[in-house]
């Protein structure tokens, strides 16, 4: 028994160490240096940059982020499960149905970005449509709000959702939906306390994939939202460009990630749930 | 025995393959002609490995390193004393370079190298307002940006330095200030403008000034130049408080192994059919002033990339900032943006 | 139910299709810009033409197999072996590696790099980018591999050894292909992820390593890029439906 573990568990061990860990240290070396004169990295080894983040400037970005990403994954659980759960059904269509659905996500992520951009703006295509229809008089500001910013985030995220879900969901028992209908269960029902439940470990997954990078993202908001919504992602991605302020942005990735693997320990501990 | 022989083969067409010397060049994307680059490859019997970037910055985390493989790059003016201060450049041998007699008068002696000691200057440009020309009255200051009428077809260019820099000089004061109370009174105007704004964003814009949902932006002339010569009912405007200048140098990398290589391809840039040919494909302002006059009339006189001297004076070249002044305005830039 | 739920399938597959068709349309635009001017294939030349484009998709698609398999592999043997005991440590690393932003990665990769092959000589490279991608992938993999993991009865590998397998074949015959869906599941996801990246490829590219999105992302809003995408699009749907079709035959 142990020896077929250890050899499974090995390489991903020693990769994670050699390139997870490794890489981090140097971050969190630093994240305790100083910002050279024009950029770089100096002595002193100091506390300065942690200092800085204790600030209601950063705090309030930091809500925003966790608001944005929230709504994000929610949306996604809504508009992901089901679509999980036909293709967990579909039966032997799967493979084709589950390489469509990937099929958009191959082209370049930037490229969609920009398709919105032209779906949304005022001269967009959506705009147009409802113009010309009469529908309405002035064109719609959809683009370059929270709002957009959270369309494209969804739309960019959904397959972390979906594919959980659904690897979950396909092993299920097609009877045990058949033997509640039996009982009389509607089908609404059905899904709340048969499904659900069941596809539990695949929502936790995708909610965790789905969440964490969004808090991260930097190029939705900056592109959708023209750079008006300021997440925490647009806030470290600036440190390492346009400030060269190395410590300060490996200090707040840090604090970010602490902050976000916190309630992800506790999580996971009281409710005996594990991801990993 | 057989495997020995397959073996020894391959290391000798390998050998064979890197006889050819190679040059790896980073440069900004769209920064010369089609033909510029097979052509020095023809002339010198060289592979020159070219590699392109969006971002000062990005560049400069990856030669920060000191081996990222790269021979010759193409900082801004403002990072090439911070790059010599960190060790990143090779010093240029003139002996070499005799094509530098071709360069504007005005960047033979540039305030961030006036001996040409480490860079090379290639193109420049600067930063002012294109709008589109129905725009009536037209917007040629940057206090035309904060006009309320145009609220919501407005935009800025992503970027601190710029929309800074663009307050500053509407209240009067230098694009490299350092002084804590003028930034916070440039933040302040970068704040109250923010309503009127459509969004903070850079050449992507140029769709919008052309379909009309823009209708006036802070945009750099060269790009303002593209967009114009693909669509007239668009104009640019020198702002009348003041600009900012930018010039991107080459560079040779003090990790490079074929400096002499590296100097033989700046030198060939400074060509003036070279850097005329760059012009034509890419509509930029040349630092090369003979260049400049093998050019066609509309290109060579066009006042959106070689405005008139009385308009040159106006602008300031960007300088590179002090930590303090650094840490204060990228603190502004989070505020202006989260306001 | 199965039919609204088809309905609905039908509905978020077209928003999920929308802007690639909008693209694919705009790729046959003869004008630059997005205002519709005529039909033309003058993009697709250019695309064809271009070699940096070409080299780049193909170090892309390199790349994207490469890391796949890597990750893929690797993911799924350390799920199996994390189902069967516990490892905080392998587990905590692979938590790190979600909850990093992913500049954040890029940054530290490149930092670890630099330090790394200063005394080594080597350079930044294809290696390097592939490298990097099987670190972000990984555990993304093990994610997904591990909650189709839990929803196995574990008593049919037991049951298999009880006849006489060994450890090693009960895995292969047993867990194995019941883990199909969810190890290609977990390909697919690893290979669109490392495709398109962005970010993190940019950092750790070296001199002779461009990739697709590299190139895209400096051609900027072209519908040269629109060509191309649809090109990709194109060329995976054919893929995909033969494989299908090869399926059912």
């Amino acid at each position: 028994m142990t020896r077929l573990r250890i050899l499974c568990v090995a390489p991903a061990a020693v990769w994670v160490a050699l390139f997870v860990f490794a890489p981090l240290a140097v971050v969190a070396a630093y994240s305790l240096l100083t910002r050279g004169a024009y950029g770089g990295l100096t002595p002193p080894w100091t506390l300065d940059s942690y200092e800085r983040l204790a600030d209601p400037l950063y705090l309030k970005i930091l809500l925003r982020s966790f608001r944005i990403a929230g709504l994000t994954t929610l949306l996604c659980l809504v508009l992901g499960f089901p679509l999980a759960l036909f293709l967990a059904r579909s039966g032997p269509r799967k493979n084709l149905y589950l390489a469509l659905l990937m099929l958009p996500f191959w082209t370049s992520f930037l490229i969609r970005m920009y398709a919105w951009i032209f779906l949304l703006r005022d001269t967009g295509l959506i705009n147009s449509v409802l113009l010309g229809a009469g529908l309405i008089r002035e064109p719609l500001r959809l683009l370059y709000n929270e709002g957009a910013v959270i369309l494209g985030l969804v739309y960019g995220y959904l397959p972390f959702m979906v594919l959980p879900v659904y690897a979950a969901l396909e092993r299920l028992d097609p009877h045990l939906v058949e033997a509640a209908a039996d009982l009389g269960a509607r089908p609404f029902s059905t899904v709340l306390r048969v499904l659900l439940p069941l596809a539990r470990p695949g929502i936790v997954a995708g909610a965790v994939l789905v969440f964490i990078p969004c808090l991260g993202a930097y190029l939705t908001p900056d592109l959708l939202g023209g750079g008006k919504t300021v997440m925490a992602g647009n806030l470290i991605q600036n440190q390492f460009t346009s400030a060269r302020d190395w410590p300060f942005g490996a200090a707040a990735s840090l604090a970010l990630m602490a902050l976000v693997m916190l309630p992800l320990g506790v999580l996971f501990r009281r409710g005996g749930e594990r991801l990993l | 025995m057989r495997r020995r022989e397959f073996g020894l083969t391959l290391a000798v067409l390998a050998g064979c393959r890197e006889r050819r010397p190679r040059l790896n060049v980073f440069n900004w994307s769209e920064y010369v002609a089609p033909n510029t680059i097979p052509d020095f490859e023809a002339e010198f019997g060289v592979r020159v490995r070219y590699g392109t970037y969006e971002s000062g910055e990005e560049m400069l985390a990856k030669v920060f390193s000191g081996n990222s493989g790269w021979d010759v790059a193409f900082p801004s003016n403002s990072l090439i004393e911070p790059m010599r201060r960190e060790g990143l450049l090779a010093p240029l041998r003139h002996e070499w370079l005799p094509n530098l007699d071709h360069l504007e008068e005005n960047l033979r002696r540039p305030p961030w190298d006036p001996g040409l000691s480490w860079c090379v200057p290639y193109m420049w440009g600067a930063t002012g307002i294109a709008y589109r020309r129905s725009l009536e009255p037209a917007p040629h200051a940057w206090a035309g940006l904060w006009d309320e009428r145009l609220r919501g077809r407005i935009t800025m260019l992503d970027d601190p330095a710029e929309v800074l820099g663009a307050c500053l000089k509407k209240l009067g004061w230098s694009v490299n200030s350092t002084d804590p109370e003028q930034l916070r009174r440039a933040g302040e105007e970068a704040r109250a403008q923010k309503p009127l704004l459509r969004a903070y964003i850079n050449a992507e814009v140029r769709d919008q000034l052309v379909a009309g949902d823009v209708l006036a932006a802070q945009l750099w002339a060269t790009t303002a130049a593209q967009a114009i010569a693909e669509s007239g009912e668009l104009a640019f405007a020198y702002p009348a408080e003041g600009f900012p200048l930018y010039a991107d140098n080459a560079v040779i990398l003090r990790e490079s192994r074929r400096v002499e290589l590296a100097h033989r391809f700046l030198n060939y840039l400074l060509r003036p059919e070279v850097a005329a040919a760059a012009v034509r494909a890419t509509r930029t302002a040349t630092a090369n002033a003979t260049a400049r006059r093998l050019l066609p009339e509309s290109l060579r006189n066009d006042p959106v990339l070689y405005p008139p001297p009385e308009v040159l004076e106006r602008g300031e070249w960007f300088e590179p900032m002090p930590a303090a002044a650094q840490r204060l305005r990228d603190r502004i830039w989070t505020e202006i943006r989260s306001a | 139910m199965s039919r609204l739920l088809a309905v609905y399938a039908a509905a978020a597959y077209a928003f999920l299709h929308l802007p690639l068709a909008i693209l694919a349309v705009f790729s046959f635009n003869s004008s630059r810009f997005t205002v519709w001017e005529g039909l033309s294939l003058r993009w697709y030349r250019t695309a064809f033409g271009n070699a940096q484009l070409i080299e780049a998709a193909w170090n892309s698609l390199v790349i994207a197999a490469l890391a796949t398999v890597m990750a893929t592999a690797l993911g799924t043997l350390g799920a199996y072996g994390l189902i069967k005991r516990r490892s905080p440590a392998v587990a905590a690393g692979l938590y790190l590696s979600l909850v990093t932003p992913e500049i954040v990665t890029g940054i530290s990769l490149l930092a670890f790099f630099r330090w790394l092959f200063r005394y080594a000589g080597l350079h930044l490279g294809m290696h390097t980018v592939v490298l990097a991608h099987v670190t972000f992938c990984l555990a993304y993999v093990v994610l997904v591999v591990l909650a189709r993991l839990r929803t196995l009865d574990p008593s049919l590998e037991e049951a298999a050894m009880d006849l006489g397998a060994t450890e090693w074949e009960a895995f292969l015959r047993v867990t194995l292909p019941a883990l199909g869906p969810a190890v290609a599941a977990a390909g697919l996801l690893c290979f669109a992820l490392s495709f398109d990246d962005y970010v993190i490829t940019s950092l750790v590219a070296g001199v002779d390593s461009e990739t697709l999105p590299m190139v895209i992302y400096a051609m900027g809003v072209s519908p040269v890029v629109n060509a191309v995408s649809t090109l990709i699009a194109f060329g995976l749907g054919v893929f995909i439906l033969l494989a299908e079709r090869l399926r059912r035959a």
